[in-house]
């Protein structure tokens, strides 16, 4: 059974000691809040799986604190700790959405068992959205593209190292391409012909995990009713490709180190050593080095993994890169919609350079996807990117009042598809004064 | 065997305690953890830990004293007692321990469910021994194990306690080594 990230809320302080030191023992991360208020602050910053929350509190209630919560982060799964005869209380806490209610003192037994059973929903759930994503990434970005200083670096990099068969630890912020860089290495290395099998270690319930990568024999667990080869051996002859490394269990650093180290592995229940005859490419955007000394990470297997190191740029670093990317998606997206958008118009080429994108490359292509749904006419404005929200929007520097007036009469005309009755009425403004407007500032419809 | 007098593990019998049973606690310790074992009183009855209302013992209250009544030498210290054991938040518990830290606990009041001591002494001591191995296993920083097989699996009841080994899985055991080469003075 996996662990999960769990946060205590009880004003008293030998309750909410023994209770974490219990689960701790269980490997689950605890961290603890002695009220309500301090549980919410906690809740900003953290995100947890499951919130053991005491109803009877000095200050802001537990039954407060649920609503609260369930509006800022309806996935946590809030379990209510009631004393002794206030059950209604619970009753009243289950019908705000608490997931379920125990009755202090409680058996050991109940508690785990419940534990168990909302780590195996979320599980679930996780396995579920995973499943939905992979699917979406086999049709993402099928190539990396940047002439920036800093990517024609990675490119340099990927070239002399592809034909080695070191282990490679590719870091960078989530949507940078680190998938794409491990692909690349891989179709450029002499394994090219053999498979590129990627696995999301991040996506997979420890439990799963195991079996997932090693396979396992017949008879090896109770739904093991045949044998079936894992990831590794499936990589057999090309590269193994873990994506999310810094998310495996202690459990599982053992087991990869072990396969590293020996170049050999096992199949779960199985006795026959198989031969490790795969080029290990490791992902993730964690800070590696932090986890070590957080021990969460084992520093053995952190040099097994990072004999070359490679580090993907943010978007942010290299906005020259923005519009060629931009192009490239429009150009592939156009295709898939059937739409007739044959350019970004500058005004929004400008929202783009000036927006900092924190999901990097994805996010921009999902931004590019979007305005394509979105556009009427044949051109992208700034407002079908979903980062010119308003609290996104950024005032166009160095324009002047005429400029911006052209673009904003443009936009409403692109909008209504040159209605000029209804792009008045949005501008407030009459027929006649918007035809004056269109003449003035040389404003030609597309053909 | 680790020869250094100074990194023992400390039984400590509460009131008292069955030589035999002692004696079998012992030689599971010596046989998981490696390190010499002596049998040492620390503590002679349990009244500062005993809660009235419950009517029973508060097993995080008997660590602090065994710690703080152990000698600074001492590597780990286990507590045996014949009573029932509980933290504020649960009804009772078999033991109790120090997550990475000294001291440990276990009680053998609900051990002798199902058998009867005089006719099953074995499957009685082995229950106990596991139980002692497990409650010193967590001092070492082990946390519960997902293996049905190893000594630290969470047992949710008598029949999970008599069906798991005596021993540590892989995975504990490589744990269990990076522990004790920290403690020494590795990294």
């Amino acid at each position: 059974m996996g662990k999960a990230k769990i946060l205590v809320v009880d004003d008293e302080l030998i309750m909410r000691e023994s209770l974490a030191g219990w689960l701790e023992r269980d490997g689950h991360q605890v961290d603890k809040a002695a009220s309500g208020e301090e549980a919410l602050k906690l809740l900003e910053n953290t995100k947890y799986d499951i919130l053991l929350l005491d109803i009877k509190m000095e200050g802001m209630s537990g039954l407060e604190v649920l609503k609260k919560v369930r509006v800022s982060d309806p996935e946590v799964a809030v379990v209510m700790i009631t004393a002794y005869g206030s059950v209604s209380t619970a009753i009243e806490a289950m019908k705000n959405g608490a997931f379920d209610y125990l009755m202090k003192p409680f058996d050991p037994n109940e508690l785990g068992l419940l534990i168990d059973k909302i780590i195996d929903r979320q599980e679930r759930d996780r396995e579920n959205l995973f499943l939905r994503e992979e699917y979406r990434e086999r049709t993402r970005f099928e190539s990396m593209l940047g002439q920036s200083r800093l990517m024609q670096e990675v490119f340099r990099l990927i070239e002399d190292i592809a034909t080695t068969d070191s282990t490679v630890l590719i870091t960078g912020e989530t949507g940078t391409g680190k998938g794409l860089a491990a692909k690349a290495i891989h179709s450029k290395s002499p394994r090219h012909a053999g498979p590129f099998v990627a696995v999301n270690c991040g996506a997979f319930p420890e439990h799963l995990l195991e079996s997932e990568l090693f396979g396992y024999e017949k008879g090896a667990f109770t739904d093991a009713k045949t044998s079936k080869k894992g990831r590794l051996e499936l990589a057999h002859g090309g590269t193994l490709f873990l994506d999310e490394i810094g998310e495996i269990s202690m459990r599982m650093q053992i087991d990869l180190l072990r396969v590293l180290e020996d170049r050999v592995f096992y199949r779960v229940g199985g006795t026959r050593p198989i031969e490790a005859d795969f080029r290990v490419i490791a992902a993730t955007n964690k800070d590696l080095s932090q986890a070590i000394r957080d021990r969460t990470f084992r520093q053995d297997l952190f040099y097994r993994l990072n004999v070359i190191s490679i580090v993907m740029p943010p978007l942010r670093d290299r906005k020259e890169d923005i519009p060629i990317l931009a192009e490239h998606f429009l150009r592939r997206f156009r295709q898939e919609t059937n739409k007739d958008i044959d350019k970004i118009s500058r005004e929004a080429m400008d929202e783009m350079m000036l927006y900092e994108w924190p999901g990097n490359v994805r996010e921009l292509e999902n931004a590019i996807e979007r305005a394509v749904v979105v556009a009427k006419g044949r051109t992208i404005l700034p407002e079908h990117l979903p980062i010119f929200a308003p609290e996104h929007r950024t005032v166009p520097k160095g324009k002047s009042l005429r400029e911006i007036e052209k673009a904003h009469i443009l936009a409403v005309l692109e909008e209504t598809n040159w209605n000029i009755k209804k792009s008045a009425d949005t501008l407030e403004i009459d027929r006649s004064t918007l035809y004056s407007k269109i003449k003035r500032y040389g404003i030609h419809r597309p053909d | 065997m680790n020869t250094q007098s100074s990194h023992n593990i400390i039984v400590s019998p509460i009131e008292h305690i069955d030589m035999e049973l002692l004696n079998q606690i012992v030689g599971g310790l010596m046989t998981v953890f490696d390190f010499p074992v002596q049998i040492i009183h620390l503590v002679d009855n349990l009244e500062f830990a005993f809660d009235r209302q419950r009517r029973q013992y508060h097993s995080t209250a008997i660590l602090e004293v065994l710690d703080r009544e152990a000698s600074s030498s001492a590597l780990k210290v286990l507590g045996v007692t014949k009573h029932d054991l509980f933290i504020p938040i649960l009804t009772h518990v078999y033991g109790e321990a120090q997550l990475g830290g000294r001291a440990s606990i276990i009680s053998l009041y609900r051990l002798r469910e199902g058998i009867s001591y005089r006719d099953n002494p074995k499957e009685y001591y082995s229950r106990v021994v596991k139980e002692a191995i497990h409650e010193i296993g967590h001092t070492f920083n082990l946390r519960h194990c997902d293996d049905p097989r190893c000594i630290m699996h969470y047992c949710r009841s008598i029949k999970d306690v008599d069906r798991k080994s005596t021993h540590l899985c892989r995975y504990c055991r490589t744990l269990l080594e990076d522990e004790i080469k920290r403690l020494m003075g590795g990294k």
